[in-house]
């Protein structure tokens, strides 16, 4: 955000990357304190998007999101980042349990050339807040998750890009025949975010 | 002067001179008296202009000279006829051609004429099939319209359904505000009732303790009573006892009576009965002194009530001071259950606790049936509206055909008059004409030799006939430029029908087109949500360091951490002890000296045991060899070696006690639990080596080759 030019309805590429992971940290926040990944007592309130939103105070989680964040934002600004998964899995069997997807669309002209585009910031908060709504409103109709659960972040990044040092290729961690929801999408003009939840199929709702 | 000659005479006197021929063949004309009929007033020869006989004969030669030249201009003009009659005959030639081709002309005209018709037939049956087009578009379009109707009505429906539940969810919510109001309600009136009850409890507490205090009184009372009771009871056990005595002693004196004074038996009975009457009057005082005791019995069951009545007071005042702990916990039911309520009010349409994981699961279920049917109206609202585009599409088109097509049935209508008109025209010529011949035919019925009137009659003959040509002509060229337009025409409904047929297989295969694509939309949808990704050209990451994945790992590195941690510990303390050894250095070296000395103490008497243990073990392992010698028939040398790699073997050299020579020794080798025969000159010899692959190679037991060895060489020595 401290990048966005003084201008307000002109968006450069290095304030939609910050946006972009910006979102993506308040929503990891957002989709553990709602799934009850973590305890409820573990988050603070703060005011973000014109929501009240919670974040954790768990130390490990926050910088594990900080580091997240930050190199999500150096793969956003080189639009090399095609996709961001946020897993839920359960921790005794690791069996993935849910999965909420990030798909990135990033405009290549304005990576290559460098040019701006234009949007004002109200929109694009106003997008994001939908988004933030139906990921709290999404607990109406996700399956319990009545068994301890871990989270990972899967990154689908371009076949170039150089490994980071704490990073490693991994699996897609997929779920057999899962039931899907797709949720409203925002667009900063250089990104466009599709966010869609996937998750296992309760058994007890089939029958 | 004299006019002897008459003028020359024009032609129209030439023709009455031929229409009045008996007057030339009188011969003389007397000019004195010419004849009346002589119609030409200006050849009247006034009578002063009489002649003489050689006038006569002048006359006479004049008139023979004009009668010759008349002869003369009769041949020209017969000759002349004849011309003018051969003209006729080839004028009716023509005329006959031309009536030929009149009739030629009037049959192509026919012939235009059923062209024309059949034309028009055949526009009217385009214009019909067109309009037949149209009225099936129209029916299309009506059905789709009714479908769309349906569609509506079904979207209608679905609405209502959505308002029906909309207000049953008002239901439901006035019903849970009823409930909530029933429920508010129950809570005033239990808590009313809690206040009741209090004052009910106070009441009969103070009730109790009112009792309580007129028990006591009662008691004090009864126990005054009972005192006195007592006292009286007493008194009339005394009385009782005195009675007894004196009844006794009555008795006794009614039988001292009895026996000594039997005359006075009126006295004594009348004393008897003064004595009975105090009998029965005892006998009342008896039964009053057991009722006595029956109240004294009495009193001491009031006396048990009355401590009873006191537990109850005990035990009604421990559950005053519990009242206060009941309140308490009622107050933490009320805020439970306005918790509930709240929780309650939050969630819509439930009533219950327990309809709470029931309307979840319904709602669940609802939503995703309401989003599949959503999905599905959509998909169907979309495939009509596309239908309703290209019917309305293919609408205007025929609309726009069909407008095309009456214009242009117009234009052939409008041609079609024209071409009457003409027809018309033609044949009014084609009358005048008869007219003119009939006329014509007539005069030269009449007078065939008029020829002014002929030549004219010609004149206009030829001109009627070069603008009949005209006409046919014109005709002929209207004809052609018709058929050409229809011509067209047929080539443009051609076109128009195939390009319409193109644009019909166009529509269908981008319909196809389009349910491929949107089939192949969904399926990459499906897949895209599922996750799936072309590896050529992506990869997926993730960070290291995942929290609660890698817990086991963090705790080994948390463990590690504290083990450096410790070991750091350690390091400072050995640091710490380097530095205070620097200062304390002679006070170390003379503990080390010290330690050193018991050190060595210890090497020593370790070594002693050591060779001890060497001896021993010497003594075991020889006995050990020797029994295994006596057992199993070899002398077995152990012989530790290394292989050039490094990898220690041990070797054992077999030798049997039966053995005829030294040469005949068995070598194995023992490496890390697979014992493997070696090859010497012993093994490789014939029957040996046979041994060796049958029972070592084949069966895989040295044992069993060992024995065979031992038996065999038993046998040989023992033979020998």
């Amino acid at each position: 955000m401290a990048s966005r030019t003084v201008a307000k309805d002109v968006i450069t590429l290095r304030g939609s990357a910050a946006i972009v992971s910006e979102f993506f940290g308040y929503a990891a926040n957002s989709i553990l304190y709602n799934r009850g990944v973590y305890p409820e007592e573990s988050f603070v309130k703060v005011k973000k998007y014109g929501l009240p939103m919670l974040l954790t105070q768990d130390e490990g989680v926050k910088s594990f999101i900080a580091n997240l964040t930050a190199q999500l934002s150096e793969w956003l600004e080189a639009g090399k980042l095609q996709r961001i998964v946020l897993v839920i899995m359960s921790r005794a069997t690791n069996e993935v349990l849910e999965r909420w997807n990030f798909s990135i669309e990033t405009d290549s002209e304005v990576v290559e050339k460098g040019v701006s585009r234009e949007k004002s910031d109200k929109e694009i908060m106003r997008e994001i807040q939908a988004i933030m709504r139906q990921v709290a409103s999404s607990i109406t109709y996700l399956p319990c998750l009545d068994e301890p659960c871990v989270f990972d972040v899967l990154a689908y990044t371009d076949k170039d890009v150089a490994v980071p040092f704490a990073w490693t290729e991994s699996d897609p961690k997929l779920i057999a025949n899962p039931q899907m929801v797709k949720l409203h999408s925002f667009d900063t003009k250089i990104h466009k975010v599709d966010t869609l939840v996937s998750y296992k199929i309760d058994e007890w709702d089939e029958q | 002067m004299i006019l002897r000659t008459p003028p020359p005479r024009k032609r129209r006197a030439d023709s009455e001179l031929r229409e009045s021929p008996p007057d030339s063949n009188r011969g003389l004309v007397i000019y004195e008296d010419p004849p009346a009929s002589v119609p030409d007033s200006a050849y009247d020869p006034p009578e002063q202009m009489l002649c003489t006989y050689q006038c006569r004969q002048m006359v006479k030669s004049d008139f023979l000279d004009t009668f010759s030249s008349n002869e003369t201009l009769l041949r020209e003009y017969e000759s002349k006829l004849q011309t003018m009659n051969e003209d006729l005959c080839k004028t009716e030639a023509e005329r006959k051609k031309y009536h030929d081709q009149f009739l030629y002309a009037e049959q192509e005209l026919a012939a235009a004429r059923g062209r024309e018709q059949a034309l028009q037939d055949q526009l009217l049956k385009e214009v019909n099939e067109s309009q037949e087009q149209l009225r099936k578009q129209m029916h299309l379009y009506n059905e789709l319209e009714v479908k769309f109707q349906k569609e509506m009505n079904m979207r209608k429906t679905a609405e209502s359904s959505a308002a029906s539940a909309v207000e049953r969810a008002n239901l439901l919510e006035t019903q849970h505000s009823h409930l909530s109001g029933v429920t508010e309600r129950e809570d005033k009136r239990v808590q009313e009732e809690l206040l009741q009850l209090k004052e009910e409890s106070k009441l009969s507490v103070s009730r109790i303790r009112a009792d309580l205090e007129i028990m006591e009184c009662k008691a004090h009372h009864a126990e005054k009573e009972s005192a006195l009771l007592k006292e009286q009871l007493e008194e009339l056990r005394k009385q009782l006892s005195e009675s007894l005595q004196q009844r006794n002693e009555l008795e006794k004196k009614l039988t001292s009576f009895t026996a000594s004074q039997d005359p006075s038996s009126t006295v004594s009975s009348v004393l008897v009965k003064h004595l009975q009457e105090e009998l029965r009057s005892y006998e009342s005082e008896v039964l009053q002194a057991r009722k006595l005791k029956t109240s004294h019995e009495n009193i001491e069951l009031l006396k048990e009530k009355l401590m009873e009545e006191k537990g109850h007071r005990e035990r009604a005042e421990a559950k005053l001071l519990k009242l206060p702990e009941l309140q308490l916990s009622m107050k933490k039911l009320e805020d439970e259950l306005l918790s509930w309520k709240k929780l309650a009010e939050d969630i819509p349409w439930v009533s219950k606790p327990e309809d709470i994981p029931l309307k979840f699961a319904a709602l669940q279920k609802d939503m995703i049936e309401s989003e599949i049917k959503l999905g599905e109206v959509n998909a169907r609202l979309k495939q009509i509206e596309v239908a309703l585009e290209s019917a309305e599409l293919s609408k205007q088109n025929a609309e726009a055909e069909a407008s095309v097509t009456k214009e242009k049935a117009e234009l052939v209508g409008l041609e079609v008059k024209h071409l009457e008109s003409k027809l018309s025209l033609a044949i009014e010529e084609i009358d005048q004409l008869r007219n003119a011949f009939t006329g014509l035919k007539k005069q030269n019925k009449d007078d065939t030799g008029d020829e002014m009137s002929n030549g004219s009659l010609i004149k206009e003959l030829e001109s009627s006939l070069a603008r009949k040509d005209c006409y046919i002509k014109e005709l002929e060229t209207t004809l052609h430029e018709q058929r050409d337009t229809n011509n067209r025409q047929f080539t443009e409904i051609g076109l128009l029908n195939e390009k319409l047929n193109g644009e019909a297989k166009r529509v269908k295969s981008l319909e196809r087109e389009a349910d491929r694509l949107r089939s192949e939309i969904s399926l990459l949808e499906l897949k895209l949500g599922h996750g799936d990704y072309s590896s050529a050209n992506t990869k997926v990451l993730r960070m290291v360091n995942a929290l609660g994945v890698d817990n086991e790992a963090r705790q080994t590195i948390e463990a590690l951490q504290s083990e450096l941690q410790k070991a750091n510990e350690k390091l400072q303390v050995v640091e710490e002890l380097k530095k205070q050894s620097a200062d304390a250095g002679e006070l170390v070296e003379s503990y080390i000296s010290g330690k050193i000395l018991h050190l060595k103490e210890q090497i020593a008497t370790l070594e002693k045991r050591e060779e001890r243990y060497k001896t021993v073990f010497a003594d075991k392992i020889s006995v050990f060899r020797r029994a295994c010698c006596e057992l199993f028939g070899y002398k077995i040398v152990m012989d530790d070696q290394q292989r050039p790699n490094g990898i220690p073997i041990t070797r054992f050299t077999l030798q049997s006690i039966y053995a005829q020579s030294d040469d005949e020794k068995l070598e194995f080798e023992y490496e890390s639990g697979n014992t493997n025969i070696l090859v010497n000159d012993y093994t490789s010899q014939h029957e040996i080596s046979q041994q060796v692959e049958i029972f070592i190679r084949k069966l895989n037991s040295i044992p069993a080759f060992t024995a065979n060895l031992t038996v065999e060489s038993f046998n040989r020595q023992t033979l020998s």
